[in-house]
């Protein structure tokens, strides 16, 4: 690999690259408006992923969101940097914690280094956690969150479907998992599906990234939560999503009402014009007619004398 | 909620057609015996069905991208495959219009538009047990294209034939059901999805079709339908002779009619285009998903103040009705001209609430202006062959402007191409016979204002002494 040297000044510039062998990478986050940091490559053969992070004055909690990187077996490098301390002491004490607990034995004292202060801790890549680097001069210290990526596009919301009807649940990844499976929770416990003991119901597709799982012949027991999981070396990454099932007789319900009010209000104004036709053809022969041929010759026609009705109430306004 | 809307709406037409002056009563002894038209009373009553059916017509057209999203999903079908389905089933609705309006002409419109709605209600019901696109092809494409067909035009007829003073205000008003509809269906349909899935969706929006049986039971017919009228007034019951009355084909060797037809397929050609590509061209110049999404929100609005205000302004009478429409649509070509020249935001809301504007205030007269060239009891069979012969215009423009678009990598060549299509309708229309005079020269209208001059080659026959039932208008699709 080149080697690169940089400086930059840009927000979250953050290079993901793939797995487990031998490559040496420099894992450089940088931060918008405080520090501008290097990017060297150092030379090849080294299975170490070297995360550093710089505290300048002022600063007294940074936190640095770690994502998708951890996701094979690797050894972990975390450097603080504390820079700028009052009166320059020749040392200075910290220790590291993980998850908010202190970690044992990981006091140390850092001796100044050209005016800085770097404090180190060597991690498995297994041990997803939040660290922090803490220096107890000025209660400086950084946070590196680790974990296993979040699988994206989550359906917050329930996908419905109908008795007898089939269905296709959807996972996808940026990465490529080492393979796919499909749960089932029933009552908190996770059942693996099974495809072959059951082909006629389910049908698992894996393509790289992307899987689906067909449940045929949907009845109301499938409805409930699904799981897929993407299996990795260190984590599985999982992303549910709830199944409904409904029978037919629920939209036939609003379906009904609609169409009993299409019935009622047909039928109100047919017979709303009738009575009116009624009415209007009695006070129609002992009212002044000013269109008497008019009339007389649409009461000869086809429709049923809605024609007077409009004539004549016409006559009345 | 629709239902909720639809009673405000009745009730509110209601209580106009109660409040209605006697200036009918004058109408009617001022004009002659054969032509009546209330413009007024029950005639806003039609207006209301007008405003509901156009709503459940078009307004659910515009809003059905909202399944297509889950048909994709559901038959694993491409994008382009789906939107078949609304093509299918816009072409069905303008093909078949002269047969509605031929129906009409025998029937009369009641039971035409009942039989509509029964039909696009159907189709949807169908639609929700699909289990292929072909099924859904057949029945939310043909049926309730053709349901379409049967309510749309009748309806458009049905609200002329009660106004004629009032007109272009009655029909911008009824228009407006579109809009609006556009407005509350996007959510109502995301969230029926939501709850039923696309089957129980499609059921429910069935149900939702099935008030236009209601819209129209609320025509009462005025007059009698024309075919039934020449049955009794004249002997020749030959079959050829029914055909040729019923669906006016004599309009086709008719000057006045064919040009306004060129005009129209011009029109509906460029049209549709920014309401196809302003969002993709809003995102192509860089603006963000929201800020696109107001711009076409904004045009909708100007398009549904556009429709009344033209309407309004129209019936004042104080310049003639089709030089009205060319104002309109000359400012339309001229807008959509200038839509790639908003660069900045703010310009090209201007630019769009502009168009929007020109849009909706086009689409009354367009319609209104039928009677003027053709005559009153030609105007139903008029407006079914100009739908018909203009669906061609429709089915060109769009996929030419998306060839274009892949062809020179921007939208500005499509917006050209549209702005020059409405600008070449509107030069087409200033060749109308009597497009230079200053009254109109229709004769069958009432207006007292209007110099009554007849034009020879406009009425070929007396008009019957008993007044004819105007067939439903197919809907023109520039209402879309």
């Amino acid at each position: 690999m080149p080697r690169l040297a940089r400086t930059q000044q840009s927000c979250w510039d953050a290079p993901l690259f793939s797995m487990a062998n031998v490559i040496h990478i420099i894992f450089l986050l940088l931060y918008c408006d405080t520090i501008h940091s290097e990017t060297t490559s150092l030379p090849e053969l080294n299975p170490v992923i070297t995360i550093r992070k710089d505290l300048s004055r002022g600063q007294s909690h940074v936190k640095v969101i770690e994502e998708p990187a951890v996701l094979s077996p690797q050894t972990i490098e975390l450097l603080c940097n504390l820079s700028d301390i009052p009166n320059n002491p020749p040392s200075v004490t910290g220790y590291w914690t993980k998850d908010g607990q202190e970690i044992e034995n990981s006091k140390e004292t850092v001796n100044r280094n050209n005016d800085q202060y770097i404090f180190k801790k060597t991690i498995q890549a297994a041990d997803v956690g939040n660290y922090s680097c803490v220096f107890r001069e000025n209660d400086a210290q950084v946070t590196f969150v680790f974990d296993v990526p979040v699988m994206k596009d989550k359906r917050d919301k329930p996908i419905v479907s109908y008795t007898g009807d089939t269905v296709a649940l959807k996972c996808t990844l940026k990465h490529i998992p080492k393979t796919w499976s499909w749960y089932k929770v029933n009552n908190t416990e996770k059942d693996l599906i099974n495809v072959t003991a059951s082909p006629l119901k389910y049908n698992i597709i894996i393509h790289k990234n992307v899987t689906k799982l067909s449940v045929l012949n949907l009845t109301e027991a499938d409805a409930g939560v699904y799981i897929c999981s993407a299996e990795f070396d260190i984590k599985p990454i999982e992303s549910q999503v709830e199944l409904r099932v409904l029978s037919f007789l629920e939209p036939l319900k609003p379906f009904l009402v609609i169409v009993v009010e299409v019935i009622v209000l047909v039928t109100l104004i047919l017979v709303w014009e009738k009575c009116k036709t009624r009415q209007d053809h009695n006070t129609a022969t002992t009212e002044n007619d000013v269109y008497p041929e008019q009339t007389s010759k649409l009461t000869h026609s086809d429709s049923n004398g809605m024609e007077t009705t409009t004539r004549q109430r016409k006559l009345e306004q | 909620m629709l239902s909720v809307c639809l009673y405000l709406f009745l009730l509110l037409c209601l209580l106009n057609a109660v409040m209605t002056t006697p200036q009918e009563k004058q109408e009617q002894q001022q004009s002659s015996p054969q032509v009546m038209a209330p413009d007024g009373g029950w005639g806003w009553v039609v207006v209301g069905a007008l405003f509901v059916a156009s709503a459940l017509v078009f307004g659910l057209i515009r809003s059905l991208g909202i399944f297509f999203v889950e048909f994709v999903q559901y038959f694993g079908e491409s994008a382009q495959a789906v939107s078949w389905i609304t093509s299918i089933g816009v072409a069905v609705q303008q093909l078949f219009s002269p047969i509605g309006t031929a129906a009409c002409n025998v029937y009369g419109a009641r039971p035409v538009v009942m039989i509509g709605g029964f039909l696009s209600g159907l189709g949807f019901i169908l639609a929700s047990q699909a289990t292929t696109l072909s099924h859904l092809y057949l029945t939310m494409g043909l049926i309730s294209g053709i349901g379409w067909a049967l309510v749309f035009t009748p309806i458009i007829a049905s609200v002329m034939q009660y106004f004629t003073t009032r007109r272009s205000l009655a029909m911008g008003l009824g228009f407006t059901g579109i809009g609006l509809a556009s407005f509350a269906f996007s959510p109502l349909f995301q969230y029926l999805v939501e709850v039923y899935a696309w089957r129980g969706a499609l059921l429910i929006l069935g149900g939702l079709s099935f008030n236009m049986i209601a819209c129209g039971a609320l025509i009462r017919p005025i007059w009698n339908p024309k075919a039934v009228v020449k049955a009794k007034t004249s002997s020749n019951h030959n079959k050829c002779s029914r055909i040729h009355e019923c669906f006016e084909i004599s309009l086709l060797s008719h000057r006045g009619f064919l040009t306004y037809t060129l005009a129209i397929t011009f029109f509906n050609a460029g049209y549709f285009i920014p309401y196809v590509h302003l969002v993709a061209h809003s995102r192509h110049i860089g603006f963000s998903e929201y800020q696109a999404a107001f711009v076409i929100s904004v045009t909708g609005v100007a398009d549904i103040v556009g429709r009344v205000v033209s309407g309004w302004a129209s019936d004042l009478g104080k310049m003639r009705m089709l030089h009205m429409l060319t104002v309109w649509t000359g400012l339309l070509g001229i807008f959509l001209l200038l839509i790639p020249l908003g660069v900045t935001y703010s310009g090209l809301l201007v630019v769009s609430l502009a168009y929007g504007f020109c849009a909706g205030a086009m689409t009354p007269l367009a319609f209104a202006v039928v009677p003027e060239i053709v005559g009153m009891e030609r105007m139903l069979g008029a407006l079914g062959l100009l739908q018909f012969l203009e669906s061609i215009g429709g089915l060109l423009g769009a996929p030419l402007s998306g060839w274009l678009k892949d062809y020179t990598g921007s939208y500005t060549v499509s917006f050209v191409a549209a702005g020059s299509f409405l600008v070449l309708g509107t030069l087409i229309t200033s060749t109308l016979p009597h497009f230079w005079s200053c009254t109109s020269p229709s004769p069958p209208s009432p207006k007292s204002s209007q110099d009554a001059s007849m034009e020879d080659g406009l009425l070929k026959q007396p008009l019957p002494s008993v007044p004819e039932k105007l067939c439903p208008l197919d809907d023109i699709p520039v209402l879309r």
